[in-house]
């Protein structure tokens, strides 16, 4: 209806202002992503299993990484350095075992069988935790001073009994047949 | 008031009879889900109560999923037929989105704090897909708000709506993709182990959280729509007033 006219048909008149806001915004979205994008390829190996950790023991030196494996039940030792807690165990994965110092409380889920994900740097020399042997026992140990649980996502509850008690008896002879006892 | 001004007052709402019923089973249906999810919804041996966080954040997470693919659809038909409906369906979606990708990544990092012994972690493929999702949707929502040419502004905010669909499948499947590389857990609605009364209750939660996305559609695209035809109206009184002021002033003065 309007296009026979002339002049043509004033736009919305928007301030500087209020232009700019939504321009800065996208610039900054642009920024954090390409940013957030790079991040996530530079660490796409977001950690290194226990085998693989042990396989580039050399390599990685005293360098930081993070290393994931399942605590071993009866390897489980907590103490004090100082005054600081300190909780040892060893974990496994891929057939291979790391002992592992962890600085610090441990996580609230953290228990035997559920894998941990933590950072730390490879030691070498005994864990200086008094009554710890570890399961690896090779004169390397991984001191962590962060510690996250890698749940799965089973969700259950103690109404199905049965199946716990199997899973309990199966998690118990897992760790009993790496321990040795 | 006369038929007329009732028909009027009608057209300008944005509720209808269906809308208000949805409404109230919203509201209902999040009454049931606070009921079923706190007192019938078993704690979980390991996670026990925190696990009670999975009737929010798996729907919020699925609508995400829902909202954006509707965004990538109206965006792919703007660009496509230009057609107008589909582009005020995709900034509708998107905006509706963006709310239910925060309440996701909100959700996940309170969840985490007790689960995996952090709010977040930068390393964590699911989680910063996620996090690239919501700005890239920030970033269409910013481009739409930027003003100027309508048309324009639709087929730029178009095509960072196609750009975020790609990272779609790569957020639902980084846990599979990754799986021995990342700290979130593989889905829980379709490989989790769930007691029934669990199962249950994230359904429920699920078709609560659908049923308000629905609501908030319909609402939100009826605005947009208004919005439009008072941007169209306004400019049509514009111009008719101007061509008053041209007829008046090409009138022979006496």
């Amino acid at each position: 209806m309007t296009d026979d006219l002339a002049p043509q048909a004033p736009r919305p008149v928007r301030s500087g202002r209020r232009r700019i806001v939504p321009m800065l915004i996208g610039v900054g979205v642009i920024v954090a992503v390409v940013g957030l994008v790079a991040n996530l390829v530079g660490g796409s190996l977001f950690f290194y299993n226990a085998d693989e950790a042990v396989e580039r023991r050399v390599e990685l030196g005293d360098e930081r990484f993070t290393l994931q494996g399942a605590p071993i039940g009866c390897s489980i030792i907590e103490g004090f350095n100082g005054e600081d807690p300190v909780v040892a165990f060893s974990v496994t994965f891929g057939g291979e075992t790391v002992d592992i110092v962890h600085f610090g409380d441990p996580a609230e889920l953290f228990q035997p069988d559920v894998p941990v994900v933590l950072d730390g740097a490879w030691i070498e020399g005994d864990a200086p935790v008094e009554g710890f042997d570890g399961v690896a026992d090779d004169g390397w140990y991984f001191a962590s001073d962060r510690m996250r649980v890698k749940h799965d996502n089973d969700y259950k509850n103690d109404e199905d009994y049965d199946q716990r008690l199997a899973e309990s008896k199966a998690a118990s002879d897992a760790s009993a047949a790496v321990c040795g006892t | 008031m006369t038929q007329t001004s009732e028909n009027a007052t009608a057209r300008t709402g944005t509720g209808s009879r269906f809308t208000f019923w949805l409404g109230v089973a919203v509201i209902a249906g999040a009454v049931a889900l606070v009921v079923l999810g706190f007192f019938a919804a078993p704690a979980d041996d390991e996670q026990r109560d925190a696990v009670r966080m999975i009737f929010v954040h798996v729907p919020s997470a699925l609508l995400t999923y829902v909202a954006f693919s509707m965004t990538a659809v109206g965006s792919l038909m703007w660009i496509w037929k230009r057609s107008l409906w589909w582009d005020i369906t995709a900034h509708a979606a998107a905006e509706i989105g963006v709310i239910f990708c925060a309440l996701t990544l909100f959700t996940g990092s309170v969840w985490g704090r007790p689960t995996w012994n952090t709010y977040w972690d930068w390393g964590d493929v699911r989680l910063v897909t996620t996090l690239i999702l919501f700005l890239i949707m920030i970033g269409y929502l910013s481009i739409r708000a930027s003003g100027g040419d309508e048309e324009a502004t639709s087929t730029r905010a178009a095509v960072v709506g196609l750009v975020a669909a790609v990272n779609l499948p790569i957020v639902n499947r980084s846990v599979e993709w990754w799986f021995d590389r990342t700290l979130h857990q593989k889905s829980s609605l379709t490989d989790g182990n769930l007691e029934d009364m669990t199962l249950f209750t994230l359904v429920v939660g699920i078709a609560v959280w659908a049923a308000f996305f629905l609501w908030a559609m319909i609402h939100r695209f009826r605005i947009a729509w208004l919005e439009r035809e008072l941007r169209v109206g306004d400019l049509d009184e514009a111009i008719i007033e101007r061509r008053a002021e041209a007829l008046h002033d090409e009138s022979p003065v006496l």
